[in-house]
């Protein structure tokens, strides 16, 4: 019988994690799809279940050709791609999961459900640490209410690495995602209506548990505004992420002077892209991704908080965003639902089985203060 | 038609500024650079002006614009990086050539072109805006008072009545002043520093307290080519931004977004410098933005066998109906006043030159106050009867 194959579209910072974990994780074959053999795909870990293929994403034909065979694919470029690779997949009826849409993306991904569904084909999308893993907890905690009013997420991270090099503008994911999440108005649902609010805006002082700490989040475009208002009949919902007061100012200031302007994106992206990289001594790492929400239980207010806990030593915290992809596209190949159509994840996700499959990973799941995975 | 003066770079921001005024005065002037619909604004309203395409990089056709206009006298105003091309064109084309300053490196190489200038008879005047400029002037003024030179300090500094980040001047040079190592002149000698040294904080005249940092400037070097015989020791060059401005610039230069290597981007390879400079003009202005801005130079010395310091301060505000500029009126009305002294023949040297050596600080100092700029003599405004 033919060994499952889970493709990686994509070989940058977070397709490598994905492979890394698939190959330790996955009993069949994983397909690394690189832009070209020379580059990325040479620094890859070296395994007999590894099948490297190069394909361009902007080229349709490419693509179909390279997905043929494929169980499912886990798209890793950028999200302005999705759409494509989702009609190829279509074609070549291939599962898909990606690691989000941004809001937008997301919204025109979820017109395709008829025909994914048609297809027999399931696509969950926005399946990394946030959106994913932060969509999820929104669903596992909305279970104890009769009722969901209010959705609050917010993500801290505490770094006390050391580096031999530090990067000016050291970004915690895809520096393309980061400046668009800087320039893009942020979605945030208000008594039941959508509204959006400057970048950056809705800074606030806000203590994490330790060793995160006082952090400043602040409102960002995020995916998991375009499904959990809808999902969880939430009607009151928003996304805040703290970065280090240095990062912000280094970002205000690039949009105050009209550099992060939609026009100018693309040339200071290339710019930024150009720096030097950090270089670290030793990794130590704490990620919080936290979700609070309110509602009615039995006719009386109450509230939740939940939250998954990311430390890392040795390894960067893009773990918690590689991680949930292989999980999930694992749980596609074991039928562990019905379902078909395009899903977000909070739609689909077997909460407590993928808390299990997170735990596995270093990746820990508390009520309040109780770990609960 | 023939002209009177002729403006390379009339499309920038300074080279638009001294056409102005030059035209508000009623010479007949030559507008010279790439886009001529950078100064249409110009034509439109002054009928002694016309355009003509020079480029810098082809000295022939420069030579071949300048000859045909028919004017002895060059106002460049374009980048530094042309001061050498804008310069030879000069030569071949028989005319007389003022600039806006060249830094150190450019400036000492520019002196190099000397005996050429001398030979034709002609002059070549570098350094005439504000600073360099107003404040080789300034210096020149108060040295005049002195027996002995030991040291001067000189510099600018400005604020803004809002907090907004205005490009204060070509983000080329700004960018080039704050990165290469600064040359300040210690013991009579040369010497390299870090670049943007901390030098203290001071207070300004019209500006308040500000830090000033040391970066490199061509009055070092003219300054210890003209007053070395003085027994000037040591000169320093500071500049003072005020922080809203100074931490955007830094926070540019951190961020590669003033780099001059090429970056492959979708629409093709780009430098970041022009990208950048290019959005920074972009920028408007907020209705009621007023800049002050205070040049100045301190000379000490002897007097008469004492000790003595001389503070000169030349005090610029934003002119009303030349809102955009802000304080950068400074440094192209400067070269216009500059060049109608050549004009009228109150410059009489020949060779190359800076204006502390040519330039007669009085009917200068007249001109500028007529244009709003108000000059300080130990903090005391110099009187009418005495400019």
């Amino acid at each position: 019988m033919r060994k499952p194959c889970i493709a990686v579209l994509g070989t940058g910072s977070i397709g490598k994690r994905i492979i890394d974990d698939l190959l330790e994780t996955f009993d069949g074959s994983v397909v690394a799809i690189g832009h070209s053999r020379r580059s990325s795909l040479k620094e890859l870990r070296k395994s007999s279940k590894l099948i490297l293929r190069t394909a361009d994403v902007l080229d349709s034909s490419s693509l179909l050709k390279v997905l043929q065979g494929v169980d499912v694919v886990i798209h890793a470029v950028h999200h302005e791609f999705n759409v494509a690779v989702m009609n190829a997949c279509l074609k070549t009826k291939t599962h898909y999961v990606d690691l989000g849409g941004l809001y937008y993306y997301t919204k025109t991904q979820l017109k395709l459900h008829a025909k994914f569904k048609q297809a027999q084909l399931i696509a969950v999308i926005g399946m990394g640490a946030a959106p994913g893993i932060s969509n999820i907890l929104a669903k596992y905690g909305s279970r104890d209410f009769d009722r969901v009013t209010d959705i609050e997420i917010r993500i801290g991270v505490a770094d006390q690495s050391t580096y031999r090099h530090e990067s000016p503008l050291s970004a915690p994911y895809s520096i393309q995602t980061l400046l668009e999440e800087c320039s893009w108005k942020a979605a945030v649902f208000r008594n039941g209506r959508i509204t959006f609010r400057e970048p950056f805006s809705g800074r606030e002082r806000y203590k994490f548990r330790e060793p995160v700490g006082w952090q400043k989040p602040q409102f960002t475009i995020h995916s998991e505004l375009a499904t959990l208002p809808k999902t969880l009949r939430a009607r009151n919902v928003f996304f805040k992420i703290a970065f280090p007061d240095s990062f912000v100012k280094k970002i205000m200031t690039l949009r105050s002077i009209g550099l992060l302007e939609e026009k100018r994106l693309p040339v200071a992206t290339a710019i930024l892209k150009k720096l030097p990289p950090s270089i670290p001594e030793r990794i130590e790492q704490f990620e919080i991704i936290q979700v609070i929400l309110r509602g009615m239980r039995r006719k009386k207010k109450s509230s939740i908080r939940v939250e998954a806990h990311v430390p890392t030593s040795g390894e960067t915290i893009d773990k918690d965003t590689a991680a949930p992809a292989s999980i999930v596209a694992q749980m596609m190949l074991r039928r562990e639902w019905a379902e078909r159509g395009v899903f977000a994840p909070e739609e689909i996700v077997p909460e407590e089985l993928f808390f299990r499959e997170l735990s596995h990973r270093g990746i820990w799941i508390y009520r309040y203060s109780r770990k609960i995975s | 038609m023939t002209f009177d003066f002729i403006v390379i770079g009339a499309t920038g921001e300074q080279g638009s500024i001294a056409s102005r005024d030059l035209l508000e005065s009623g010479y007949r002037v030559l507008l010279c650079g790439r886009r001529r619909s950078a100064v249409k604004t110009l034509l439109k309203k002054h009928k002694r002006a016309r355009f003509a395409e020079v480029d810098l990089r082809n000295i022939d056709s420069t030579t071949r614009v300048i000859r045909k206009a028919g004017s002895p006298i060059v106002l460049n105003c374009a980048e530094l990086t042309w001061n050498l091309n804008a310069m030879d064109a000069c030569l071949k084309a028989q005319a007389h050539y003022l600039d806006l300053g060249g830094l150190q490196d450019m400036t000492v190489r520019q002196f190099k072109r000397n005996r050429a200038f001398e030979r034709k008879g002609l002059i070549a005047l570098l350094g005439c805006g504000s600073t360099p400029g107003i404040a080789n002037v300034m210096a020149a003024h108060a040295i005049a008072d002195m027996d002995v030179v030991d040291h001067i300090d000189l510099g600018f500094a400005w604020k803004s009545n809002m907090k907004t980040f205005v490009l204060p001047y070509s983000l080329e040079s700004i960018v080039y002043e704050l990165t290469v190592p600064a040359i300040v002149l210690e013991n009579g000698r040369f010497k390299k520093i870090r670049a943007c040294t901390l030098e203290g904080i001071t207070r300004f005249l019209g500006v308040g307290k500000q830090a000033t940092y040391c970066i490199v400037h061509s009055e070092v070097f003219t300054f210890h080519r003209y007053f070395k015989h003085l027994g000037l020791r040591s000169v320093h060059y500071k500049a003072g931004f005020p922080h809203h401005s100074s931490s955007v610039i830094e926070i540019l230069i951190e961020l590669g977004f003033v780099s001059k290597a090429p970056v492959a981007t979708p629409s093709g390879d780009i430098v970041p410098l022009d990208f950048t400079s290019s959005a920074l003009r972009d920028i408007k202005r907020p209705k009621k933005y007023k800049e002050t801005e205070d040049l100045w130079v301190s000379v000490y010395g002897t007097s008469k066998g004492k000790p003595t310091r001389i503070q000169m301060d030349c005090l610029v505000k934003s002119t009303p109906g030349w809102g955009e500029a802000g304080s950068n009126v400074d440094t192209g009305r400067t070269i216009a006043v500059m060049a109608e002294m050549l004009h009228h023949g109150t410059i009489k040297e020949v060779g190359v030159t800076a204006p502390e050596a040519c330039v007669p600080p009085m009917p200068f100092f007249r001109e500028l106050e007529k244009r709003g700029m108000r000059l300080y003599k130990n903090r005391r405004r110099l009187s009418q009867k005495e400019t």
